[in-house]
């Protein structure tokens, strides 16, 4: 009976196309899922939409100009993508940075990453099928933030604000005490969508044991960050190759278990707590002071040689390949994008769940096509 | 790009302290010669273009070096001095990392790939081929990745592959004569335009 049953229902896989353009996606991406019935047999990822050419453009132009593609390469983590590049270029030409600088670069990478995460957290949900109130929820406390960096930078989006050997201009008189409100809210903003998501019975359902990733796999895929910790391996480039001043403050590391999409949602949040935790430290730290060396070259020009700097962003390793060979501009800048190597693995990650699970996966990923594509 | 009144200078060869890496892998690859220099951070090893599958197998399965994590993968280009492609390594466990160098020759810009020793080393070679011209040999899908299927002609992050006339204007840099109001570089009247003496730039 069953047998006659099967022979009657057989299946044929066909394609889905899911993208360029599609809610689901986060941006310019296109992905083709092979499906048999509801589960996916393969996943074939398309990128490249975006693709700008910052690398290129960024030898066309001197060290100084070069910092506004990497607003516009990873558009959601400005403030950490513009330090990584402004520390490549420091490390490599020996530029001393103020005390000062420094603290701002951090305080505002670290608040850049709560910013990041809140904007994984609502997107997350609504991809989960929680939709609207966790989004708005989230984008109410991220505004909070956004305010500051529109104060101090005087832009949205494209801050450009850090400059190789400090920051352009000095913060807002009123930023220690605004910055000591947001954290403040921000734990209660982590509380409110911890509240609402985080035992909430469908979001469990769909996201416990979705899109697992071994740490061994996730080492041989290079994946990075919340992905990485999320598998089960304590690694944070913050803590183990101290850059800036990190190696001043006190944070742990969440990592998870499981490395499946509900590990990597807890990891992010608990990231935010402890960002909120180092900002908190270094807003009491921060001394006064200039905030860009004295006697700053007009022209700045670097020795030849080559560095690979890498910075945790939210998303992972950002890493900058700087090879310089005299003169103004970079003979070669490589930009190692964090969301590239985690999205590799999504092909593995999503084979054998069904269709809305690849979607919900692709999530957990938190791209950025803007990096991706570069 | 250099600025056009000096040539590009190579960073001399610094040999690394005692006891770097560099001396693990002397001692675990002894038949194999390379050079060692000491770079801003990691150690780099410049490799004969042979050597690279049995050095990258060696520094991920040997237990000493252990270099299980690549976290990236670049070309560059070096014009005469031929096409260069970059591997950065770390290892989770040694808690050391380091950089392995090879160069090809402009004509004959093949390597073997690395797509068998690290699953994510495929995507970060698709795009080193299409950009440089790099061909990976044994790689399992050497198709584009971020440029379109039909763009085979030109590799764009090549140097001789130029920039677009706008982009070469917006990096150049005005001298005392070009901060004059008005002034368009030689070769830059078409896009300037006719309203550009009047606008002022």
């Amino acid at each position: 009976m069953a047998t006659e049953l099967d022979r009657e229902l057989e299946t044929l896989d066909i394609n889905v196309n899911v993208g360029p353009q599609h809610p689901a996606t986060h941006g310019v991406f296109r992905m083709v899922l092979t499906v048999s019935g509801e589960k996916v047999v393969d996943a074939v990822p398309h990128i490249g939409y975006m693709h700008r050419g910052a690398e290129k453009l960024s030898e066309g132009v001197d060290y100084r100009q070069g910092l506004i593609f990497q607003d516009r390469t990873e558009y959601l983590a400005q403030f950490n993508a513009e330090m990584c590049y402004c520390q490549a270029i420091e490390r490599l030409g020996g530029i001393e940075v103020p005390e000062r600088a420094e603290y701002i670069r951090v305080i505002l990478a670290e608040l850049n990453r709560i910013t990041s995460h809140y904007m994984f957290a609502g997107a997350f949900a609504t991809d989960l099928g929680v939709y609207g109130t966790a989004f708005t929820y989230a984008f109410r406390e991220r505004e909070y933030i956004q305010a500051i960096f529109e104060a101090v930078t005087g832009d949205r989006m494209m801050y450009g604000y850090f400059r190789p050997g400090g920051v352009v201009w000095d913060v807002t008189d009123d930023f220690k005490d605004r910055v000591r409100w947001v954290c403040k809210q921000t734990r209660v903003g982590i509380d409110d969508i911890d509240r609402l998501l985080t035992k909430n019975e469908v979001f469990l359902t769909r996201s416990l044991d979705i899109g697992c990733i071994s740490k061994d796999d996730a080492i041989d895929y290079g994946l990075s960050g919340p992905m990485l910790r999320a598998s089960g391996l304590q690694f944070d480039l913050r803590r183990d190759e101290p850059y800036s001043i990190y190696d001043r403050f006190e944070f742990e590391i969440p990592t998870g278990t499981r490395g499946d999409v509900y590990d990597r949602y807890l990891v992010r949040m608990e990231e935010m707590r402890q960002s909120a935790r180092i900002v908190e430290q270094a807003i009491e730290q921060m001394p006064d002071g200039p905030i860009m060396p004295e006697k700053a070259p007009r022209r700045l020009r670097l020795p030849p040689g080559e560095i690979y700097m890498r910075t945790e962003n939210p998303r992972g390793e950002y890493g900058i390949y700087l090879v310089s060979k005299g003169g103004e501009k970079p003979y070669r800048l490589k930009i190692r994008s964090a969301c590239l190597s985690n999205l590799t693995a999504l092909k593995q990650m999503v084979v054998g769940h069904y269709v809305a699970d690849a979607v919900v996966i692709l999530g957990s990923v938190d791209i950025v096509l803007g990096e991706v594509d570069r | 790009m250099t600025s056009p009144h000096e040539g590009p200078q190579e960073a001399p060869i610094v040999p690394p302290e005692p006891g770097t890496i560099a001396d693990t892998f002397r001692e675990v690859l002894r038949d194999i010669e390379f050079t060692a220099t000491q770079g801003v951070g990691d150690v780099i090893l410049i490799i004969a273009r042979d050597d690279v599958p049995r050095v990258l197998r060696a520094a991920k399965d040997n237990p000493r070096l252990d270099l299980k994590y690549l976290r990236c993968l670049l070309g560059v280009d070096h014009m005469d001095g031929g096409l260069e492609v970059v591997y950065q390594l770390y290892s989770f466990t040694r808690r050391h990392g380091v950089t392995i160098k090879t160069r090809l020759p402009l004509d004959d810009s093949r390597v073997a790939s690395a797509a068998s020793i690290w699953k994510g080393a495929d995507w970060l070679e698709r795009e080193t081929a299409e950009m440089f011209g790099i061909t990976f040999e044994g790689h399992p899908n050497p198709v584009p990745l971020l440029l379109p299927e039909d763009m085979t002609d030109h590799h764009p992050l090549r140097k001789d592959n130029p920039f677009a006339q706008v982009e070469e204007w917006q990096g150049l840099r005005l001298g005392d004569e070009a901060s004059k109001v008005g002034h368009i570089p030689a070769g830059y009247e078409s896009i300037a335009g006719e309203g550009g003496e009047e606008d002022g730039g």
